[in-house]
């Protein structure tokens, strides 16, 4: 209960980019940017950003629906049903930037293992979406 | 997905804001592939939540089992919101009270000791399963 509370005291900041990733379960992408939005959030970008658990949003959980529509979102899709972007849209807040995971993975020729070991090549490629989220970030807050 | 007889479909969480989430989803996963891969599907969430008809059908028509990380069980919640009830739902951090010895802090990379925990989770899923097909066969 205290760690629920501590993450909802984090989605009171109003300063932040929210990173609204897939983490689809039954695709090996998803995996991938789970471990790339944990990236962002944790090591690249950790004073410009808070992850908004994906599942919330639809159950309406209020601290996270209100967080997405006051602050600026970016989404990270690991597949063409763009879940993540839908749900968002859905939810009645505006897109600042998105990033798709399947044109990561081509573009760097990069081939993750298992949706449940994404191995060597998926964590390079959860680095390289995680990288080119946070050159969106940087762009969002006028660096 | 391909829909057939005697499956159960688990609806996991995987939230990314506690670690719970992330027992969600590895214990699901080693119920799919080990535990009860002939028995169980999963339910991709996001999908089943931004609207695929498809995932939806199968949680009208077959029992589900939602996993959810914390109390807000927003896999349970959404899985009532577009097809019903699941027949039973597992809260990972009710299980983790049950055993106050084992620690999980990673949200990424579990180590072996933290995969115990995810272990007695796994094993709750798949004797969840068993009651659910007992049940059903029994009908």
């Amino acid at each position: 209960m205290q760690e629920e509370q501590r993450v909802n005291s984090q989605l009171i900041d109003k300063e932040k980019i929210a990173i609204v990733a897939c983490a689809g379960m039954d695709k090996v992408l998803g995996s991938v940017v789970r471990a790339s939005a944990f990236k962002i959030v944790e090591k690249l970008r950790p004073n410009e950003t808070v992850l908004v658990c994906i599942a919330p949003l639809v159950a309406n959980v209020k601290p996270y629906s209100e967080l997405i529509k006051k602050n600026q979102v970016i989404t990270i899709d690991g597949c063409a049903e763009r879940c993540a972007t839908k749900i968002v849209v859905k939810s009645g807040a505006k897109i600042s930037g998105r990033v798709f995971a399947p044109q990561s993975a081509q573009k760097y020729n990069l081939k993750p293992n298992t949706a449940s070991d994404i191995g060597p090549e998926g964590e390079r490629l959860a680095e390289k979406i995680a990288e080119e989220t946070a050159l969106l970030v940087d762009k969002l807050c006028g660096k | 997905m391909t829909l057939a007889k005697d499956k159960v479909g688990i609806i996991s969480c995987s939230g990314e804001d506690l670690t719970e989430g992330t027992i969600s989803r590895v214990a699901t996963r080693l119920v799919l592939e080990k535990l009860r891969p002939d028995e169980t599907v999963t339910i991709c969430l996001p999908l089943f939540l931004a609207g695929s008809e498809d995932e939806r059908a199968f949680a009208r028509v077959f029992p589900t089992i939602a996993v959810d990380g914390c109390s807000k069980k927003c896999a349970e919640t959404g899985t009532m919101k577009f097809s019903g009830k699941p027949i039973a739902t597992i809260v990972v951090s009710e299980i983790m009270k049950k055993y106050p010895q084992l620690k999980v802090k990673s949200k990424e990379r579990l180590s072996a000791e933290e995969m115990k925990t995810v272990m007695k989770v796994a094993e709750e899923i798949a004797t969840k399963v068993d009651e659910v097909l007992c049940k059903k066969s029994k009908e």
